[in-house]
Formats: C-alpha cells, sequence, structure tokens
C-alpha cells in the first residue's frame, strides 16, 4: 500500500533560489493562488449584475458576505467595518484551502503547519498590533484580570500568559492537524479499496464517501472555527478582558 | 407561469413567514457550527496547545536563567491551568475567570460566538 502520508510532500514546480533560500515555486503555492484566483472570480463576476434580485451566484456570494459579517458584528459590534475584510479574506483563504484539498490530485495548503502556522501568528500580531493601538501600553492589563487579590495575581498572571501565547499555536494547529488527519483517512481508506479488489473494496469506497462528506463539513467548520477565533482575539484585544 | 400579482405577493408573503418562523437557512447552519461542532473543534487543542505553550515557556526561561527544571515544573502547571480556562472560557462563552462577580460576569457574557446564540436557543 502507498504511504497515506506521501500526498503531504511539498514538490517544486519552478526552482528558485534566493540568497540561500529555497524559494521555489511548489504545488502548494499554484493550489493557493488558483484558490485565490477562484475567490477572487467568484466576488468579481458574481456581483458585476448588481441585482436587486440576486442570480445564483450573487446570492452565493452575498450569503458567504452576510454569514461573515454577522458573525463578525456579533463579536466587534460597531467596529466590524473596521476589521471584516480582515476576517473575510482569512475566511475565504482557509476555506479555499480545504475545499480545494479535496479536488482529487489536488493538494490541501492549509494542511501545513507551516502555512496555518503563518496564518496564526499573523492573527496573532494584528491582534497584538490591534491591543497597543487602541489602549497603548494599558494593553499590558490584559494579563490582569480585574478584582483579583494580589496574591492571586501572582498565580493568575502567568496563567494568562501562557493562555495568550498558546493563541496562535493552538490556532495553527487545529487547522493543519485536523486537515492532515482527514486527508491521511481518506488516503487509508483509498488504499484499502485497491488492495481488497473489486468485490470487497466497495466497502471502503463506501466510507470514503461517507469520509469525504465529513471532510467536506470538517473543511468549513475550521475555516469558520479560524474566522470566529480571529473575530475573538480581536474583540479581547480591543476590550482587554 | 400562470400567477397573477397577487397570487405571487401572497405567495412570497407565506415564504417569508415560513423563513421567519424557522431560523433562517443561513442562522441555522450558524447554529449547528456555534453550538457544538466549532466549541469541540476547539476544547481539544486549547488544552493540549496550553499545556504545550506552558511547558515550552518554562523550558525557555530555564536555560535562559540557568535554573533547569524549576520553571518547567512551574510553567507545566501554569499551562494545565490555564488549559482548564480555556475549556471554561469556552463552556461560558465568557473571558473571565469563576472568581469574579456576577455584575462583572454579566457583562462579558455577549462575546463567545460560541455561547450567546445557543442561550437564546435554549
Amino acid at each position: 500500500m502507498e504511504n497515506p502520508l506521501e500526498q503531504f510532500v511539498v514538490r517544486p514546480l519552478i526552482h528558485l533560489n534566493a540568497g540561500g533560500y529555497d524559494l521555489s515555486f511548489t504545488q502548494s503555492s499554484l493550489i493557493m493562488m488558483i484558490g485565490i484566483a477562484l475567490i477572487t472570480a467568484m466576488m468579481v463576476l458574481s456581483m458585476r449584475p448588481k441585482a436587486l434580485v440576486p442570480g445564483r451566484w450573487q446570492s452565493l456570494t452575498e450569503t458567504l458576505h452576510d454569514f461573515i459579517f454577522g458573525m463578525v458584528s456579533e463579536n466587534l459590534g460597531e467596529e466590524t467595518r473596521k476589521f471584516f475584510p480582515f476576517v473575510f479574506s482569512i475566511f475565504v483563504l482557509v476555506l479555499m484551502g480545504n475545499l480545494l484539498g479535496l479536488v482529487p490530485y489536488s493538494f490541501a495548503y492549509t494542511s501545513h503547519i507551516s502555512v496555518t502556522a503563518a496564518l496564526a501568528l499573523f492573527v496573532f500580531f494584528v491582534s497584538i498590533a490591534v491591543g497597543f493601538a487602541y489602549h497603548g501600553l494599558h494593553f499590558f492589563s490584559t494579563f490582569v484580570p480585574p478584582g483579583l487579590p494580589f496574591l492571586m495575581k501572582i498565580v493568575i498572571v502567568p496563567i494568562e500568559v501562557v493562555s495568550f501565547l498558546s493563541r496562535p499555536f493552538s490556532l495553527a494547529v487545529r487547522l493543519a492537524a485536523n486537515m492532515t488527519a482527514g486527508h491521511t483517512m481518506l488516503k487509508i481508506f483509498g488504499g484499502f479499496c485497491i488492495s481488497l479488489g473489486i468485490i470487497l473494496g466497495v466497502f471502503p469506497m463506501l466510507v470514503n464517501v461517507a469520509l469525504l462528506g465529513l471532510e467536506l463539513l470538517v473543511a468549513f467548520i475550521q475555516a469558520y472555527v479560524f474566522a470566529v477565533l480571529t473575530c475573538l482575539y480581536i474583540k479581547f484585544s480591543i476590550e482587554l478582558h | 407561469m400562470g400567477l397573477t400579482p397577487e397570487e405571487l405577493a401572497q405567495k412570497i408573503k407565506d415564504a417569508q413567514q415560513r423563513q421567519s418562523q424557522k431560523p433562517g437557512s443561513s442562522d441555522l447552519e450558524k447554529e449547528g457550527m456555534d453550538s457544538g461542532l466549532a466549541m469541540a473543534a476547539r476544547a481539544a487543542t486549547d488544552m493540549v496547545a496550553s499545556i504545550i505553550v506552558g511547558a515550552f515557556l518554562g523550558y525557555w526561561l530555564d536555560k535562559w536563567l540557568d535554573t533547569s527544571p524549576l520553571f518547567m515544573i512551574v510553567f507545566l502547571f501554569f499551562g494545565f491551568a490555564s488549559g482548564f480556562f480555556a475549556i471554561y472560557r469556552l463552556q461560558t462563552g465568557r473571558p473571565f475567570a469563576p472568581w469574579l462577580k456576577k455584575k462583572d460576569k454579566a457583562q462579558g457574557s455577549e462575546d463567545g460566538a460560541a455561547k450567546g446564540e445557543e442561550d437564546k436557543q435554549d
């Protein structure tokens, strides 16, 4: 049976080497660009009619927009418009990665911790920047919950620091681990299909059909969770506690 | 389409009423994601991540201050504690910790995309 983890190997398509750094254009970058092109095309083309009564594509785009807009405004209230483009871009990029990864012969770039960690760190630093922009140095009081006796502060502050620092880590690991696990499962059952032959191989194939459905759900949920957490982190930076 | 404008208006009205009674399709999707699945997706990693980050922070402090293994042990416990906090916050949807008064908690209860919606639903 083929190695189920082989699908995650990043293969360079165009070799590039700049100052000792490997900057090759890989299949991961290619899929990422396809994803961005697809979503841009969808946004631009579907909204071109600007119809009052939307057609199929326009209503799909509007639903996507309203879905995220609702989630952001629930969390950020009046600040929604400032941060909506950021959250929406993150959501769409992650969603595209998850969905395109399910296409055969494609590659799930969100299954790589380097991609998700870059996104998560970006979110993390944005939330810190927002905190400093809104509160200046007062932002550090986010580590000190109000109404605590001094002795408790000694214990609670390190806990808060740890939980603050674990944000980007859990954000990155959750997405990458979920995608990796799903794709590995698919590959393993696909391998069973081949090794069991035509008659018995139908059963693992049925499992795979069900798994694909589950993976579709996971693709949406993980993108959604990523967006929700982006929102929450920005919210915590604005409200401090 | 053999519909007069009046019939069509009636149909639209009916459909709107049906829509307003149950949560709209996109809302429904959101409820499902918010209440159960999205929270489940967060719970495990939040906890594990806190512990790992705690241990790593301790290890790094030890290396820096040459106090091995003091900080590693201490921060491992901080990591555990912050892991449990993470679960608590996820559950209640509140950024606050349990020692705070009720009044303070009420303020914070709006957040946590996770919980607010669910309360309404119940």
